[in-house]
């Protein structure tokens, strides 16, 4: 089993391969981490990873320089329904639309849009950078044992908008900050997460190991 | 074989697209109940309904015209169009729908059809539509790479009651049936299957009682019914003739 992790020149390739590479190894059955900009083997992949950080239009940008690279994506998701992660703004382009400067359009996975986080307290700083625990709005396999809620584990998020989802059942988690915050997106057999997984320590490896164990 | 009657709802009326193109949609009747007690009364033993409209919007739209089939009928009716999560098969069979059709969601959820056949066996049916053998989603609007075939062996032991392969090149254009196509998906999989798209004429009725064609479940008729190409009669007595002497 192969998990594509596409690199489209959006940074935290690394750390997100090590996390994956990391998670891999707990499962029972291997998967091999590739880390590529080849259509073909996001298309061929099992499972795939999406990362990007940055601006919207900028990852968006990014991933149409790549010749062919958003057909194979998805066709791979949306038709042979291959498993899907979306880290950060990888997970925001599932959006509709991205409306960080410019309107930009997502892949409509989900829909909604990515907009500006509007915290109550004008204490809180943009951007949201720091730790914060989930809320479990709709229970999902990749989110099963993860001892979350206001007690429990903490997710690292980096951002200034995020995906205000259109339906609600399509929101599984959510934080807080000065107001509700979408945290994690599923939908059909993809899923997405706002924070970042592969700097959320012990946490993170489990929600990826949980995704690399899912058989939707 | 079973011949299924067609009744395709947009607006809450009864049309027949080409190529399931919405803007050449021929509108044959204002009034969904009234044709499926036609079709009934003519000797039709199961109704095959689609909501177009749902199709797109990704939820059904034509509800209130399927009830008013519902209530206006006793033959098993299934249908297709806007199903895509286990509540709205739940509805559909709780209201009196016999089996339910699931298309573009079992392109892109699988885990729908799975967990919907498991609670509701012999009532999940899935429509899989092609061009060119290719598979096609949301309306036909889209089409894959991928094929009927490889989508259809995802549900092999699932427990799915029927594979509905509609060949979109063909459908509402009377060409016939694409039997080779249709055929050769049924000699690869378990899940009985039945043909769609084209049925032109008792040429097409003739051919599915072969002996080529049997493994097929049956066959769904659309325009050739509602133009007279295809006598109703003539149609169900072939049939029947066929079931006796088997």
């Amino acid at each position: 089993m192969t998990v594509a992790i596409i690199d489209y020149g959006s940074g935290n390739l690394h750390s997100a391969a090590k996390a994956f590479e990391r998670a891999a190894r707990s499962t029972q059955d291997p998967e091999r981490i590739v880390v590529t900009r080849d259509p073909d083997a996001v298309y061929r992949a099992d499972r795939i990873v999406l990362p990007g950080v940055g601006a919207f239009a900028d990852c968006r940008r990014g991933l149409d320089a790549v010749d062919g690279m958003v057909e194979a994506l998805t066709e791979a998701v949306r038709v042979k329904a291959r498993p899907f992660f979306g880290i950060c703004v990888g997970m925001q382009l599932m959006a509709t639309r991205g409306k960080e400067h410019v309107t930009t359009d997502g892949f409509n996975w989900v829909e909604g849009d990515v907009e500006k986080i509007t915290p109550r307290d004008e204490n809180l700083k943009i951007p949201h950078m720091g730790w914060n625990t989930l809320e479990v709005l709709r229970e999902h396999p990749v989110l099963e044992r993860l001892d979350l809620g206001p007690k429990g584990r903490h997710a690292y998020f980096v951002h200034s908008y995020h995906l205000n989802a259109a339906n609600e059942p399509d929101v599984l988690a959510r934080a807080d900050y000065g107001g509700p915050v979408t945290a994690v997106v599923g939908k059909d057999t993809a899923v997405g997460t706002q924070f970042h997984p592969e700097k959320s320590q012990r946490f993170g490896l489990a929600l990826i190991s949980n995704f690399l164990k899912w058989k939707p | 074989m079973i011949l299924f009657p067609a009744i395709d709802l947009k607006n809450g009326q009864c049309v027949r697209l080409e190529q399931g193109d919405m803007a050449r949609a021929t509108v044959f009747n204002l009034d969904p109940a009234a044709q499926a007690k036609h079709f009934a009364a003519q000797g039709f033993e199961y109704l095959h309904v689609v909501d177009l409209d749902g199709a797109f919007a990704g939820k059904p739209v034509n509800a209130l015209a399927v009830e008013g089939m519902l209530k206006a009928v006793t033959v098993p009716v299934q249908l297709g169009g806007g199903i895509r999560d286990l509540r709205t098969v739940e509805a559909w069979l709780d209201k009196g729908i016999s089996r339910v059709i699931i298309g573009t969601a079992a392109v892109r959820d699988p885990e729908l059809v799975k967990s919907a056949a498991k609670k509701f066996p012999g009532r999940v049916a899935v429509g899989l539509d092609a061009r060119d053998g290719k598979v096609a989603v949301e309306g036909w609007a889209e089409t894959s790479q991928v094929t009927a075939l490889e989508i259809a062996q995802r549900f092999e032991d699932a427990g799915v009651a029927a594979i509905i392969f509609t060949d979109i090149a063909r459908d509402g254009l009377l060409k016939g049936l694409n039997l080779d196509a249709t055929i050769a998906l049924a000699d690869r999989i378990s899940i009985p299957v039945i043909a769609s798209g084209g049925l032109a004429s008792i040429e097409d009725v003739k051919a599915m009682l072969t002996l080529r064609a049997k493994k097929l479940e049956g066959a769904i008729a659309g325009r050739a019914l509602y133009d007279g190409r295809l006598d109703p009669s003539a149609a169900l007595a072939l049939i029947r003739n066929a079931r006796a002497a088997a």
